[in-house]
């Protein structure tokens, strides 16, 4: 039993994980924390399963064409709720309220669309199940996984070697440097909005899979856990994203198979104030040095 | 000081605004009827989630009372005068619930009111109608608590004392349950459903070897519960739980690879549970008072008429609540619009015959109504002789 809810945990924490990454990675850009995400997460598993169902549209461009649109919405979040923000220079902590604003806003705009029963997503592809010694094991679960290492890999590279990752990090260090220095500061936050967005609707469509349901508040507890993974992880690193989304995952699990179900949210956020009264930055977190 | 005084301006400008509105408001609104001589109406008002988690069963709400409303104007209405429905979004969270109970003692306007949706909500609010001698009848609350809150409260649905063990004798007798796992969501109503079946099925010599719980509405991965319970083999896995949940339940269990019978309350009557989780639902036996397969021609109206109305199929959400605002309404009309005799006229109403079964009410003002055992066989609900 032990195994089997381990590997029920690893699925679950790679959900956690790759919402985690569009999180982490907002923050690590803007120092703000998008709270919109988990609502972008449910919409592009929305769309996606609208393009499919209404539309008939295969499943793979419905799955890119879906990246796409929401990813659109994340730059549409950032120009009109974001943008005039930091244009009056208002206080973080402002952004903040307005991304919960956006979030409350798309849940109830897909309510009004699409109406607010859960909905079944059809199995695109049945990859079946791996049996060892009586331990389930499917191959989604493993495309899961596989989906969230590449991601944060491929995310690392982009931030790391490229030109357009190097406006990223100078946007992050100093905005108004980066932009006396010639970098289109608005461009750059924008790509990194469609960037995160397009992430989490990989994360909204994979987890729509796998549980083959989605419905308009799948993304506020998700939300909620995926902030806590980039936080346990250290916000703003991206492996630290993936290692605290698994690991709240599986906490999680174990403390719903073995303790119980009832309190299994509360057990995994008490262990991560453990962790993080002990660590503050979070896991692979550096202690930053603020410039006076 | 220049900025404080223009806002001290503004502020006593709104304030002598917001009186003069409010002073006009009231009177307007119900003397306007009189003197233009515009049909004279009565409102009873309507509420349940009509957004949020649950907004599935307001909006069946809605359109139970609002096909019923539309069926008695057409007839000339309450004596010559058209029935309105004031509908209220109470989003199924208590401290909601109590705002809009609140605004509805305080208009007078409304003389009844149909909600509210879950045990919660209706125990939260049952306080201020009590106070305010307003009448609340819910056509869902099943906690046997509700009623006893005060003499204006009264339910549509047979309490989980009654439903609970009909259908534990479903599982242990029909079934063959004699190891039984139970799931049930943690609110006033799951709790009370799983106790009361548990307490029956264990009279009936059934042995309960694991009780789980989860948090509804955001519970969505259900696969360390399963693999616990898959643990203790039991025969039958009952859930006291609404239709979403179950489907995500039935799925996950299929991903598992387990196949433990399920079990569930009439709650889970619901085509949306099939759409939902195919044939991952297959074999599953519940309770219901409303069919549709039923050859009663009070039931057939109904669901032809509905299906003109909404192009879509009744559940028994909108069936009940067809029929509590049926009762309402005949309430009305032998009461006149006093909330109190409403309240009286309610309370001796003997044999109402509706969609759900014939209805009366006991001295608790609960109904007892017959259930039907159902089973899902090739995805379709059929009913068990």
């Amino acid at each position: 039993m032990l195994l089997q809810q381990m590997i029920n945990g690893f699925t679950l924490g790679s959900a956690y994980a790759l919402t985690a990454i569009g999180y982490t990675m907002v923050f690590g850009i803007l120092e703000l924390v998008n709270f919109s995400h988990g609502a972008v997460y449910m919409f592009g598993a929305f769309i996606c399963l609208i393009l499919i169902t209404t539309f008939k549209i295969n499943f793979l461009m419905a799955f890119l064409l879906s990246l796409v649109i929401t990813g659109i919405l994340g730059m549409l979040v950032d120009k009109i709720c974001l943008y005039p923000l930091r244009m009056k220079n208002a206080p973080k902590v402002t952004s903040l309220i307005s991304t919960i604003g956006v979030s409350i806003f798309l849940q109830n705009l897909v309510m009004l669309l699409w109406g607010s029963e859960t909905k079944n997503f059809p199995m695109v592809f049945n990859l079946g199940t791996l049996n060892i010694k009586g331990f389930k094991l499917s191959y989604f679960q493993l495309v899961i996984m596989g989906t969230c290492i590449v991601l944060m890999i491929g995310l690392t590279l982009i931030i790391q070697r490229t030109k357009l990752g190097k406006a990223m990090r100078a946007t992050a260090q100093n905005m108004e440097a980066a932009k006396l220095m010639g970098i289109h500061v608005d461009q750059v936050i924008s790509f990194t909005f469609f960037l995160g967005a397009a992430l989490a609707a990989v994360a909204g469509i994979m987890i729509g899979m796998y549980y083959q349901t989605v419905d308009p508040m799948m993304g506020f507890m998700t939300g909620l856990k995926a902030f806590a993974a980039a936080v346990l992880g250290g916000i703003g690193v991206l492996p630290g994203a993936v290692i605290g989304g698994l690991l709240i995952g599986v906490l999680e699990t174990l403390a719903a198979g073995y303790i119980h179900a009832g309190y299994r949210d509360a057990i995994a956020f008490a262990i991560l104030i453990g962790v993080l009264l002990v660590r503050p930055v979070g896991l692979l977190g550096k202690p930053v040095q603020k410039k006076v | 000081m220049k900025k404080n005084r223009k806002s001290l301006i503004l502020i006593a400008l709104l304030l002598v605004t917001a009186m003069v509105l409010a002073a006009c408001s009231q009177p307007t609104s119900s003397t306007n009827n009189e003197k233009d001589g515009v049909k004279e109406s009565i409102t009873i008002a309507v509420t349940g989630p009509l957004s949020g988690d649950y907004a599935q069963y307001g909006e069946a709400f809605r359109k139970g009372t609002a096909l019923k409303v539309k069926e008695i104007n057409a007839n000339g209405g309450i004596d010559g005068k058209e029935v309105k429905i004031l509908l209220m979004d109470d989003k199924n969270d208590p401290k909601e619930a109590a705002n809009v109970a609140q605004r509805l003692v305080e208009d007078k306007r409304v003389v009844g009111v149909v909600g509210h949706f879950s045990s919660t909500a209706s125990l939260a609010t049952a306080p201020i109608y009590q106070k305010a001698g307003l009448v609340e009848f819910s056509p869902t609350a099943s906690h046997p608590d509700f009623t006893k809150q005060g003499t204006y409260m009264f339910r549509n649905i047979n309490t989980q004392a009654i439903e609970g063990p009909i259908v534990a004798d479903m599982v242990v007798n029909k079934m063959q349950g004699k190891k039984i796992a139970v799931i049930y969501i943690n609110n006033d109503w799951g709790i009370t459903a799983k106790d009361n079946f548990t307490n029956a099925a264990k009279e009936l010599g059934a042995e309960i070897v694991a009780e789980e719980t989860f948090i509804g509405g955001q519970t969505k991965d259900f696969t360390p519960t399963l693999t616990k319970i898959n643990e203790k083999k039991p025969d039958v896995l009952f859930l006291a739980a609404f239709y979403s949940e179950t489907g995500m339940i039935a799925q996950q269990m299929k991903q598992l690879g387990y196949n433990i019978p399920m079990a569930g309350l009439s709650s889970l009557f619901n085509e949306e549970l099939i759409k939902l989780a195919g044939d991952a639902v297959e074999g599953l036996y519940l309770s219901t008072n409303f069919f549709p397969g039923d050859t009663n021609p009070l039931v057939q109206d109904f669901i032809t008429n509905f299906k003109v109305e909404y192009n879509s199929e009744p559940d028994q959400f909108a069936a009940v609540a067809y029929d509590t605002m049926g009762m309402m309404i005949e309430a009305i009309q032998t009461a006149g619009t006093d909330r109190a005799a409403i309240r009286d006229a309610l309370a001796q109403m003997k044999d109402y015959p509706g969609v759900t079964g014939n209805t009366t009410f006991n001295e608790n003002r609960d109904v007892v109504k017959s259930l039907k055992v159902l089973q899902i066989r090739d995805g379709k609900f059929t009913v068990v002789e």
